[in-house]
């Protein structure tokens, strides 16, 4: 029975050691609706200091497991440890050394608090980080490459009318194994944003 | 959970937590007939405190002859009063609220009647156990085989579920320690604002640690032979369907177990319509989607292989 602080990376997110990138993805989406401060499912169980930390975990997990050069590191390092007897893990920002949180292209995607709002620069993110190529998603939804690229580059004024690019996000969004709605919602910020400039 | 093990395989299932209304005795009821239908012979226990009307959703009158009767000596075995139905393989057994709720219902005597339970012949017996929260229901829930919390996604429900499981889970603690000041400990941690600081199973191992290191490790081997099984009663959506693998992620981390999500059963108009005819839902309208739901996890239980058996 392990504290927290005492699971690795894997444990918290709840994946094998093996996990491929996109696998880590879903299970970190899934670990963020779970452990939400507003779920259903956590109603009543933690304290707000409990939660708190348990996302500050989960984030920690997700940004370390998501990026090749720390994953290798921290793998090494368990592994190594691992040898020995019990270990605690170490996560928070005091449990990463300070070189490597700041070696991690990713903090575009550091999502501390609230929710992700998935823009272009997000979703090409993602999908870079999951190791998809647009051609793939191309062939999986039938949308052209082209309207791909102009989604991810947020080059609004090309894109299709609205009651098309709905249906291309959510195809989009399946493809990495995101949530659809969430996708539509957040990309669609984009042109309120951009009507109220 | 475990101790009603038995040599020739019988299972006890105990259907409890939640609230009342979250439909444990639906779907004890329904489960049991699928169950029979598999050919097996299938014993129901009403034992709901709130309210015993198993016997409602199997489309039969309120029986003359109930588990008071065993208890009071006026028949001398306990499958007197077993009550037949129209369904084959299936019977039923009312009266157990009488014992549990008793106050005088001593550890002894809940003990003396599940080993009458256990001697009856059957391969399946489901309990249910109702809305309850009773020391008597925790300790009957515990003894089976296996344990399944009914939840509907509403808070209400699900902080009921946690609440029982809490009270379940410190409870077979308790039972798995052998100092009295680590009993004492863990009846306080019960209660947040205990003056410990113990806010979770966590902190309570810590706090065993301190006064008994033998006895903290007792309680983590229990931690890890506990689970519990969650069955998700009137989903409307694949959201809701996702809470219940949500609540197994809640409890890994929080109590440390591994919760086995058996299944859901969608939201169904068909459900009322049937409890209202007062004719099963799986005999009367076995393809809609909640009689197909209940179905598929009484296949689940028919092949415990597929479970996260064992549960001793």
């Amino acid at each position: 029975m392990k504290r927290i602080e005492e699971q690795t990376y894997y444990e918290i997110l709840e994946v094998s050691p093996n996990a491929t990138a996109k696998e880590i993805q879903r299970a970190y989406e899934r670990a963020k609706e779970t452990f939400h401060a507003d779920s259903l499912a956590i109603y009543s169980l933690f304290s707000e200091e409990e939660t708190n930390k348990i996302q500050a975990a989960i984030e920690e997990a997700y940004h370390v497991l998501m990026d090749e050069v720390s994953r290798k590191s921290y793998d090494q390092s368990h592994l190594r440890n691992h040898v020995g007897e019990k270990r605690q893990i170490p996560f928070g920002a005091q449990g990463i050394p300070r070189e490597r949180r700041d070696s991690l292209s990713f903090t575009d995607l550091s999502i501390n608090t609230g929710e992700v709002t998935y823009d272009g620069k997000i979703l090409k993110q993602i999908r870079e980080r999951v190791g998809i190529e647009l051609k793939t998603i191309s062939a999986e939804t039938k949308i052209s490459i082209k309207i791909l690229e102009w989604i991810e580059e947020e080059t609004l004024e090309k894109l299709p009318p609205l009651v098309y690019l709905k249906g291309f996000l959510r195809g989009y969004a399946q493809s990495l194994d995101l949530d659809p709605q969430k996708v539509v919602d957040g990309y669609l910020q984009l042109f309120k944003e951009e009507k109220g400039k | 959970m475990g101790q009603a093990q038995n040599d020739n395989h019988k299972m006890i299932w105990t259907i409890g937590g939640g609230k009342g209304g979250s439909g444990k005795s639906f779907i004890t009821a329904n489960i049991g007939i699928c169950l029979s239908k598999l050919g097996v012979r299938v014993i129901l226990i009403d034992a709901d405190l709130g309210g015993a009307n198993l016997h409602t959703f199997l489309g039969i009158s309120p029986p003359a002859l109930s588990l008071s009767d065993f208890i009071k000596k006026r028949v001398s075995y306990l499958h007197e009063v077993l009550i037949p139905t129209a369904i084959p393989n299936l019977q039923l057994l009312t009266g157990a609220q009488d014992l549990l709720n008793a106050a005088d219902a001593k550890s002894v005597q809940k003990r003396k009647l599940l080993r009458s339970i256990q001697r009856l012949e059957g391969d399946y017996i489901l309990v249910d156990l109702g809305g309850g929260n009773s020391l008597s229901v925790l300790d009957f829930f515990l003894m089976s085989d296996g344990g399944i919390l009914v939840v509907t996604p509403e808070p209400t429900s699900i902080e009921n579920t946690y609440r029982f499981l809490k009270s379940a889970f410190y409870r077979r603690l308790r039972q798995s320690v052998s100092s009295h000041p680590v009993k004492t400990l863990i009846d306080e941690a019960l209660d947040r604002k205990n003056e410990m600081g113990i806010q979770n199973p966590h902190d309570l191992i810590r706090a065993v640690k301190r006064i008994s290191e033998e006895d903290a490790k007792r309680i983590e081997a229990e931690v890890e032979t506990f689970h519990p099984n969650l069955i998700l009663n009137q989903v409307r959506s694949k959201k809701d369907i996702e809470i219940g693998f949500s609540i197994r992620s809640a409890c890994q981390k929080y109590f440390g177990i591994h919760l086995h999500y058996l299944g859901y059963v969608v939201y169904d108009q068909e459900v009322c319509h049937s409890i209202r005819r007062r004719k099963p839902l799986v005999l009367e309208n076995a393809r809609s989607r909640a009689a197909q739901c209940v179905t598929e996890i009484a296949t689940k239980l028919a092949n415990p292989q597929q479970i996260s058996l064992p549960f001793q």
